[in-house]
């Protein structure tokens, strides 16, 4: 087995049912519609219920997908025969019902049914937002509390927001299908945003439930790597994302310490960091290579990969991190990416001229306002010695963050003041 | 070594609202209790009993009776058994209480099995 394949098999085992959850979903409702889908939701609700009041007692059966789809299928076509929808005018259920034998369903067709799912999912006429937690629903198998936690929203708020979502695509008459010819390039790109969000509510430190943010960020990377697997989405673009997903994540078991507290970059144990994504990160990054667009993505995964590949941080590549950082912001301004700009700018031209730097972005709108802009000011103001002017910064970043490891963190650089 | 019967009493419940993460888990507890018991050399056997469905027969001088049930009158059903083996009531309550059944609010009766010979 290669490196690649026993992660995969780990990640599978952490989330079977998570993952068997969201595949039941996407196979089902090819199968019965896309307009079924509450039906074929509950349907998979009743298949793991099952699984879970017979296997304790029979044992795992030896194909546990086919088992868990053949127990959803059984149930639908019950529903439906109660219903009344038996008689031979619909076709779709004759579909249903003739294809109900069919025993083995292979790795590669599930993960198309998931890839036309993904598509359904952040279908241009749902919000971004909306698009973010179907797919973590729909797709992924998580529950409404879970992506409730993740996003420190309430259960009510993302029930409310999923509904109305599935009612959106129902009524925009979608077909399950992988976009073809003049479509695809534009709705790649909207799948590729929504990977991008959900990786990034999973990656930044905005607060929610530690585990269930990780899992979004391994979620981002399964459904990339189906991605890059198939020959009609398999793009440099696309493993531009997977290797930008991949080397941050493989800093992931370095990023907090044993009380759970926040380790910066220059201090985090790079033995913890994860050799095997680290491996999938730079053959994606090879791929990606391989055209001649250089996307925004590409230019974030080469910082990620100057980060990761560095043996320490002394010897991280600075001056090839800021020339990414300036193609990026020419691509796209964005006042986040300034900060982490002006924080490699202090590593080239030392902390005065990256403080002059942050107090001529001072001026941008809402920027102050921004606890991040008050912990690189705290953090250069003390690398300068001036410490009484960094307690203030800090302070003032108390007082915008909410995330308590972001709270404790930036109390520890209080405390070494 | 004798037989033991653990019958499994539960409330019927409503688990609509469990999330695949948490399915999952309850079923690896399972595993993992039947595993350890499997490798003790304790495990005889274990079935479930289907959730739907079920018959109250009666008989005596009224003749047969015949009621559906439990579900329809009882709180309190037996959804499953399993059968170990233990040297005496002692070991079968240290190994019957590792069962997971226990943790998710459900009651275990253990009983001896009368031997045959």
């Amino acid at each position: 087995m290669t490196p690649d394949q026993q992660v995969q098999v780990q990640e599978s085992i952490d989330h079977l049912f998570r993952h068997h959850a969201g595949q039941m979903v996407s196979v089902l409702c090819r199968i019965f519609g896309f307009g079924r889908i509450d039906m074929v939701e509950d349907a998979v609700q009743d298949s793991l219920i099952a699984a879970m009041r017979t296997w304790p007692f029979n044992g795992i059966p030896e194909n546990p997908t086919a088992w868990l789809i053949q127990t959803a299928k059984n149930r639908l076509i019950d529903r439906l025969r109660r219903d009344g929808r038996s008689d031979s005018a619909d076709d779709e259920f004759d579909v249903a019902t003739s294809a109900s034998e069919k025993p083995v369903y292979f790795p590669d067709e599930i993960a198309e049914d998931q890839l036309r799912m993904t598509f359904a999912c952040c279908h241009p006429s749902i919000p971004p937002d909306s698009q973010v937690a179907l797919t973590l629903k729909i797709v992924g198998g998580f529950s409404v509390p879970e992506i409730a936690s993740a996003y420190l929203a309430s259960e009510e708020a993302v029930a409310k927001m999923l509904t109305r979502a599935k009612a959106r695509l129902r009524g925009s008459g979608i077909v399950l299908d992988i976009p073809v010819a003049d479509e695809i390039t534009s709705r790649l790109d909207a799948v590729l945003k929504v990977l991008y969000l959900m990786f990034n509510e999973g990656y930044g430190a905005s607060g929610g439930d530690e585990l269930v943010r990780r899992d979004l960020c391994f979620e981002a990377i399964r459904l990339v790597d189906i991605l890059a697997k198939h020959p009609m989405t398999a793009s440099p673009k696309v493993h531009a994302v997977a290797a930008l997903f991949m080397f941050q994540a493989s800093r992931l078991p370095a990023r907090t310490d044993h009380a759970g507290e926040l380790v910066l970059l220059s201090d985090q144990d790079r033995s913890l960091w994860d050799r095997d994504l680290i491996g999938r990160a730079i053959r994606h990054m090879r791929l990606s290579a391989d055209g001649i667009e250089i996307s925004t993505f590409h230019l974030e995964a080469e910082i990620a990969a100057a980060h990761t590949l560095s043996p320490d941080y002394a010897s991280t590549d600075w001056r090839r991190i800021l020339e990414c950082y300036t193609s990026l912001q020419q691509h796209h301004f964005s006042k986040i990416a300034e900060l982490n700009r002006i924080v490699v700018l202090s590593q080239i031209d030392g902390p005065e001229a990256a403080l002059a730097a942050l107090e001529d972005l001072a001026r941008l709108d809402g920027l102050k306002s921004h606890n991040l802009f008050h912990i690189t000011r705290g953090q250069l103001l003390a690398d300068l010695d001036r410490s009484d002017e960094a307690k203030v910064a800090f302070m003032r970043a108390l007082d915008l963050t909410r995330n308590t490891a972001v709270r404790r963190f930036v109390e520890s650089r209080l405390e070494k003041l | 070594m004798q037989n033991y019967l653990l019958l499994l009493h539960e409330e019927p419940m409503d688990y609509s609202q469990f999330s695949p993460e948490q399915i999952q888990a309850v079923i690896e507890e399972y595993v993992a209790w039947r595993h350890k018991i499997e490798g003790e050399g304790k495990y005889v056997g274990g079935e479930k009993l289907k959730d739907e469905g079920g018959k109250h027969l009666t008989g005596g001088s009224g003749g047969l009776r015949v009621t559906d049930g439990p579900y329809t009158e009882a709180k309190e059903v037996i959804g499953g058994y399993f059968a170990i083996s233990a040297a005496n009531y002692d070991e079968a309550v240290e190994t019957a209480s590792g069962c997971p059944h226990l943790k998710y609010g459900g009651r275990i009766e253990l009983r001896e099995i009368e031997p045959t010979h």
